[in-house]
């Protein structure tokens, strides 16, 4: 039986000093954490989540609640961070399905992994659970705790594409936005003025050398980096790209890790 | 009685090519589905083609049309857009859109006679676009000066008053690719863009037409191209690749002498004339459609617009078909001398005179004996029903292999349309059909009036 | 009288009957699309989550899982997809792990039995799939299936399959080869295919040039345009004295696109080739060459019968400096016809172009051109040509 510890009101500051101290007690070994919230807080959520939980993986786990926010946290002694996330979204599933209107939102992360586990960070994590407004279960990183963001606006038709992106970059901790086309592109570039611009040349409205043209006349600061990220392999293409000063060129199928690469060459 | 024998027969030959339709609607789903176009839209092994865009009175649809057309996704192409002196701002609300400049001494390397150019505009911005601006000269001449100029193998003619799907150009360079020795001409599939929403130039969601004469055209074109063009395809009797939006050749349309101007009908002119050439050159060639590349065209909404077109169509055919009478029933033109020229004379030139008589003779019969109006029934149910039914067959074919259309309202409202299409806009198409040959033979030449809509209008009264 | 009526009215209780049917038919097709579309769509909402815990920890070392729960036919159908779509926009390891994870689900397995069903239309869907999926195993199924069928726009399908899956070059050199053997000149299209290969391309590439069979050397030269593979030149030297028109052409192109070093007699030969392909791909190699020695050879082809030779000779003299520039200048004076058309239409397009510039150098070089222009032409008079441009003799072909 695993234990429980429940504290009370009072108490609330401590739970994330507790949580910290008991985490850095097992520092050598690998701990999964998440983050749950749940709206409306509903009755019993903790032992139902315990229950789940137990049955499910089997293992010693440990809830505790921080009772003025409701906020539940879940720590998965020996868990990597992949086993954690496959974890979180079986739980989210069997909250949804045994509770009407249930909105769970998740975040997790591992220790030791990307950041220590002081009192800030796991407090940081625990706000930005309850105050989420995706529904999405969330990874929360490093860059996430440094809060030092570039701004990449993804410009993609693919619904596929743009999603593994932004995933993937805000993972890295990139602040990122999605447009579908051209023009929708050009606008966003004007009003939000992102860092870098990472674009299909094959866009709705408007696309190819007509819209790295655009992007570069627009009245910003700073005008973005450019970084093509396309279907298209012709030669004579991809030269003019380079002349009208486009950073970076991949062809799709594209390897994540060399896109990252490429990406953060742009920011240094 | 022969009227009724007469209708009959047109009837199964109709099914007959339907029929075809069908046995090859199967393939081209498939085809379509398991395509992948993307690796090949970036390809440099896909040939370059020039898209080549008449454009008369133009101005206020010109510019979406061109942003339309340089977005689409081919690897290697130029957009040529030819103004047939317009006497509108068409010329000038493209070169201040598109910064363009008049090229100095450009190169012209064509030789087919046309009327003369007054200059060439490009923007090193755009590599991709020209604008011609030249002396009017009616849409073959500057379907010709635009070959004059064009520099890539292929060249595709397409309509000012036409948006391309993205894949379009792609699916049809796919299906060129796929046989590039013999096929010298595609067509792609023609839809009514009347009532969808268009956003940046291109359909952003598909529904039937407001109004009622587009909803009639929309029927009719879904008929003939579905259950009409794949059939005839299949027998490579295709007699028309359509003006809207079609792939050639160069070498071959240049070895046929070029677009023939003077006449409407110049898009069903150079299949002819292609035909003839290349069989009576003996060489293997494909005349094709292809359904799955889609160009969506803006319909005539007024009784006055679409009367003066159909007209024109008139016009334009009993031309074609008394030019190349020669073809007829001669077997040195095999499938198309035998077949499709007899076809289209004897059910589709001649069409609207069998069915007047036939209906007069009837209704004359009928006048002297009244006993007989089961006769006359008989003959109206024939026709409606057996039309009727072509109409479900080219639904069913666009459900199979398309559905375009999702809602289930569509099919309802398509259904009735296909039913009410008898009560007078089929007669009216017969009465205007002879309006074309009377047109004809009093040597009046004239185009008639055409008027276009924006597409932002068009999105909004949708 | 009553007969001809009777056929008549067959004829109508016959429409009547197909009406009817066609008209179920339409609803039922409908509206079971538009259900099957609404699941599909409930699906892939419910497996977000999954979704995206898979691009999350797509790298990471550990095995992914399987979706949770039993998942129902159209279920797994809606996940394979997905995945499919990541396999086609990802390289290396990423791909690796997710035809794992199709491997793993089971869905490789079924698709292999589909292969063998009695249905065409089930067979073409679980082939299209494998070659998704990048499965082996089913190559020789799917060679087999290719060598059987008639050659149509589906053929393409299967053979595209069959070069993603392959794991070793003959497997992809037997496609083509049965590709090619319906005698179509789809050298372009297969050689498309060929690079859909998740294997190394040169050595293909290598095994193709080296092919007795003229086509398939066809769709190799295809190939090679856009890739830089170094080892293959010797070969392409070999190719170069080849008997076939076409692979003489494609071969030299592709030479002189390398820049080469050319001893002069094979220049003279190759500007005199008879195939006009040959001479204007060596007068276009020309001018990057800087063989200014060549500039007579240059200015002689200046009248060559083809468009493209006149074009990219007048191209090279102009990149030759000033001895070509002043070359060119002379034959557009003294010359006649299409030479000088030909000369003066570039003569002018050097003009035009370096007006634009600033930098030095090409000040430099732009106020010799000026001189030389100005030598032949005097000072501040426009060239004119004589409009009507059209006489240049037809020629299409580029």
């Amino acid at each position: 039986m695993p234990q429980s510890v429940t504290l009370q009101r009072e108490q609330k500051t401590d739970v994330y000093h507790n949580l910290g101290e008991r985490l850095k007690e097992t520092s050598r070994e690998l701990c999964g954490i998440m983050f749950l919230y749940c709206s409306g807080n509903p009755p019993q959520l903790e032992s139902r989540v315990r229950d789940f939980l137990q049955h499910e993986s089997g293992l010693e786990i440990e809830v505790l609640k921080d009772s003025s926010t409701q906020t539940l946290a879940i720590l998965l002694p020996g868990f990597t961070l992949d086993a954690t996330h496959y974890q979180a979204l079986l739980l989210k599933q069997y909250l949804q399905e045994t509770m009407e209107d249930a909105d769970p939102r998740i975040t997790l992360t591992v220790f030791p992994g990307q950041v220590d586990p002081t009192p800030g960070v796991l407090k940081q994590m625990s706000e930005s659970t309850r105050l989420s407004t995706s529904s999405d279960i969330h990874i929360f990183t490093k860059e996430e705790a440094i809060q030092e963001p570039g701004r990449i606006l993804i410009v993609d038709n693919d619904d596929t594409i743009r999603e593994f992106l932004t995933i993937r970059l805000k993972m890295q901790g990139f602040e990122t936005l999605e447009a579908l086309d051209g023009t929708s592109a050009l606008e966003l570039i004007e009003k939000w003025e992102p860092d870098l611009v990472l674009t299909e040349l094959n866009l709705y409205g408007i696309d190819g050398l007509p819209f790295i043209h655009q992007i570069q006349q627009l009245p910003v600061e700073n005008t973005p980096k450019i970084v093509v990220l396309t279907e298209q392999r012709v030669e004579r293409t991809i030269s003019q790209c380079f002349k009208n000063g486009v950073d970076d060129y991949v062809t799709k199928p594209f390897s994540p890790v060399e896109l990252d690469a490429r990406i953060h060459r742009c920011f240094h | 009685m022969v009227a009724i024998y007469y209708v009959m027969i047109v009837n199964i030959l109709y099914f007959a090519i339907m029929g075809l339709s069908y046995r090859n609607i199967s393939t081209i789903f498939r085809r379509s589905k398991y395509s992948s176009y993307n690796t090949l839209s970036g390809s440099e092994l896909v040939p370059s083609v020039s898209l080549l865009v008449p454009a008369y009175n133009e101005e206020l649809t010109i510019i979406e049309n061109v942003y339309c057309l340089m977005t689409l996704n081919y690897p290697n192409y130029e957009v040529i857009v030819i103004n047939d002196g317009s006497s509108d701002e068409t010329l000038s609300v493209l070169i201040s859109e598109f910064k363009l400049e008049k090229m100095s001494n450009p190169e012209i390397r064509g030789t087919i006679e046309t009327n003369d150019m007054r200059g060439i505009y490009h923007n090193p911005d755009y590599p991709q676009l020209f604008i011609i601006d030249k002396v009017n000269g009616g849409k073959a001449d500057s379907l010709n000066a635009g070959i004059n100029f064009s520099h890539y193998p292929l060249i595709s003619s397409i309509d000012a008053d036409s948006l391309l799907e993205k894949d379009a150009l792609i699916r049809m360079a796919r299906m060129y690719m796929e046989n590039p020795e013999e096929m010298v001409a595609i067509g792609g599939d023609v839809r009514i863009a009347n009532g969808c929403l268009i956003e940046n130039g291109a359909v952003k969601k598909v529904s039937l037409p407001r109004k009622i004469w587009p909803m009639f055209q929309s029927i009719e074109y879904l008929k003939a191209f579905l259950g009409g063009r794949i059939g005839w395809s299949h027998i490579n009797g295709l007699v028309i690749v359509s003006g809207a939006f079609g792939l050639f050749r160069k070498d071959y349309v240049i070895a046929v002498g070029g677009y023939r101007g003077g006449y409407p009908g110049e898009d069903m002119n150079i299949i002819i004339k292609l035909h003839r050439y290349m069989l009576s050159h003996k060489l293997p060639y494909k005349v094709a459609f292809c359904p799955e590349a889609v160009c969506w065209t803006q319909a005539p909404d007024s009784y006055k617009i679409i009367s003066n077109q159909r007209m024109r169509w008139g016009r334009g055919n009993l031309k074609n078909m008394i030019e190349n009478r020669g073809m007829l029933f001669n077997p040195k033109y095999k499938v198309m001398g035998m077949i499709t020229m007899p076809y289209n004379v004897l059910f589709e030139t001649f069409n609207p005179y069998f069915r007047i008589t036939g209906l007069l003779a009837l209704i004359g019969y009928t006048l002297l004996d009244m006993t007989h109006w089961r006769i006359l029934l008989t003959f109206f149910l024939l026709n409606f029903l057996s039309g009727y039914l072509l109409s479900v067959g080219a639904i069913i074919l666009e459900e199979i292999a398309f559905r375009r259309f999702k809602k289930l309202s569509d099919l309802w409202k398509m259904l009735l349309f296909s039913a009410l299409k008898f009560a007078g806009y089929h007669q009216l198409g017969v009465i205007w059909r002879v309006q074309g040959h009377i047109q004809y033979l009093r040597k009046n030449n004239s185009w008639g009036a055409m008027t276009r809509q924006s597409w932002k209008e068009e999105s909004k009264t949708a | 009288m009553f007969s001809h009526l009777m056929v008549a009215y067959i004829f109508i209780y016959v429409c009547l009957g197909l009406i009817g049917l066609g008209v179920v038919l339409l609803f039922q097709m409908k509206i079971s699309h538009n259900k099957e579309q609404k699941r599909r769509e409930m699906y892939e909402q419910k497996h977000h989550d999954y979704f995206m815990y898979i691009q999350a920890h797509i790298e990471d070392k550990g095995a992914l899982r399987l979706p949770p729960g039993k998942l129902k036919p159209l279920e797994r159908k809606v996940i394979q997809d997905k995945y499919m779509e990541w396999i086609e926009q990802f390289k290396g390891e990423y791909r690796t792990h997710l035809i794992q994870l199709c491997r793993d689900a089971g869905f490789v397995e079924a698709d292999l039995k589909g292969l063998s069903s009695f249905r065409f239309g089930r067979r073409l869907e679980a082939a299209y799939r494998l070659g998704g999926m990048r499965a082996e195993e089913a190559v020789p199924a799917l060679l087999q299936m290719l060598q059987k069928g008639k050659y149509t726009s589906l053929s393409i399908v299967i053979a595209r399959s069959i070069a993603k899956s392959a794991e070793n070059a003959e497997d992809v050199l037997t496609m083509l080869r049965s590709l090619l053997s319906h005698g179509k000149p789809i050298h372009h299209l297969a050689a498309d295919i060929m690079l859909e290969t998740g294997l190394d391309a040169s050595s293909i590439l290598m095994k193709l040039l080296d092919d007795s069979d003229p086509a398939l050397v066809k769709v190799g030269l295809v190939a090679m345009w856009g890739q830089a593979v170094p080892e293959v030149m010797p070969v392409l030297g070999r190719l170069v004295g080849s008997e076939e028109k076409d692979v003489r052409a494609e071969a030299v192109k592709l030479y002189l696109s390398s820049n080469p070093a050319l001893k002069d007699e094979t220049i003279v030969q190759l500007m005199s080739d008879r195939d006009w392909e040959v001479r204007a791909a060596a007068a276009k190699a020309l001018g990057p060459l800087h063989a200014a020695g060549s500039i007579p050879l240059l200015v002689k082809s200046l009248q060559d019968a083809n468009w493209r030779v006149r074009h990219n000779s007048a191209e090279s003299l102009a990149a030759l400096g000033e001895a070509g520039f002043e070359a060119l200048c002379q034959a557009a004076l003294s010359g006649a016809g299409i030479q000088r058309e030909a000369a003066l239409q570039r003569i002018e397009l050097v003009m035009e172009k370096v007006e634009e510039h600033s930098a030095i150098e090409q000040m430099v070089a732009y106020n010799k051109n000026r001189l030389i222009h100005d030598r032949y032409f005097g000072v501040k008079q426009p060239i004119r040509r004589v409009t009507g441009v059209a006489a240049v003799g037809g020629d299409y072909t580029a």
